[in-house]
């Protein structure tokens, strides 16, 4: 069980890292949806259910949406 | 000078976050268990619903949600009146 | 969109609101309720506001605006309901009327759908509100900056 929780949790480490770390905002967004979703799965492996469904349906779908939104009225790359 | 500035403050967050890891307080014992007991015993009896979280939410701490139902239509009347359509 | 994600997003969209009504009406069953269901909604429109574009669904803005506070009047009216005894009382429960059967029996079991006073009638308005919500949300950003906004 302590294994599947470092696991999930280092996953979420590294999707949030790699959203930092695209230059690519849309590949960005994608990681950031994934490391949300990954979240989820800890808080339903931590018996929270109700956090777990809240989270995956603000933190995985309807922030992925509104960024993509954003990032189509304006432009797709990170500027230096 | 700044990034020295930086470094320790990234330095001390770090010593917080692993201090708070290694001393967190064991999981499912909570320090004081009152409330959770009465909530678990009762809820289901005086509410009449099988799922605590929900009588919880609606029934016990209901002006929570009423609180956070208000954040939400301020949010959305925030966002309404900022992407409104401006004349001229 | 390219036809994929159109053809993709018609086959999820009748389950995903399925299971969007099953957390708001199973509020007081199951896990969720109705902000977890509503949320769950209202991502369902922010999918169509992604893949058909905010401009198809601008009739639904009327809508959302009506139900934003249909559900916010139906939440502070359900919660006065009980002010004889005190703001927030369940008055529903138990009481043998709408929603008012006991629970089955105390500790697990199935439950039943007619238990539980006024909590499933507030999901159904904090899910409305929700979804109407978080859904105008996303179709105003959509609809930013248009002509035809």
């Amino acid at each position: 069980m302590t294994a599947l929780h470092v696991l999930t949790l280092s996953l979420v480490v590294i999707g949030a890292a790699l959203a930092i770390w695209f230059r690519d905002l849309l590949a960005s967004v994608i990681a950031l949806a994934g490391a949300s979703l990954l979240l989820s799965l800890e808080f339903y492996l931590l018996q929270a259910p109700d956090v777990a469904i809240a989270e995956a349906g603000i933190g995985a779908a309807l922030t992925a949406a509104i960024y993509i939104l954003a990032i189509r009225k304006t432009r797709p790359k990170e500027e230096e | 000078m700044k990034r020295w500035l930086f470094l320790a403050a990234f330095l001390v967050l770090v010593g917080y976050l692993i201090g708070g890891g290694i001393w967190l307080h064991p999981f499912g014992v909570p320090a004081r268990d009152e409330m959770d007991r009465y909530f678990i015993q009762n809820a289901q009896a005086e509410v009449a619903a099988n799922n605590v979280v929900t009588s919880i939410v609606f029934d016990y701490r209901g002006f929570d949600t009423l609180g956070e139902a208000t954040v939400l239509l301020a949010a959305v009347v925030g966002v309404a009146l900022m992407l409104r359509k401006v004349k001229g | 969109m390219s036809v994929v994600v159109r053809t993709v997003t018609r086959v999820i969209l009748p389950v995903a609101l399925a299971f969007g009504a099953y957390v708001i009406m199973h509020g007081h069953l199951t896990p969720g309720g109705g902000f977890q269901g509503g949320a769950v909604t209202a991502s369902i429109v922010a999918l169509l506001v992604v893949v058909y574009g905010g401009a198809r669904l601008k009739g639904a803005k009327g809508w959302f605006a009506v139900l934003e506070d249909v559900g916010a009047l139906a939440f502070v009216l359900l919660a006065f309901l009980g002010i004889g005894a005190t703001f927030f009382r369940n008055v529903l429960a138990g009481s043998g009327g709408l929603f008012g059967a006991p629970v089955p029996q105390l500790g697990p079991n199935p439950g039943a759908l007619d238990t539980a006073g006024t909590l499933p009638l507030m999901n159904w308005a904090v899910g409305l509100k929700v979804i109407a919500g978080l859904g105008s949300v996303v179709l105003l950003l959509s609809l930013f900056g248009r002509e035809d906004g």
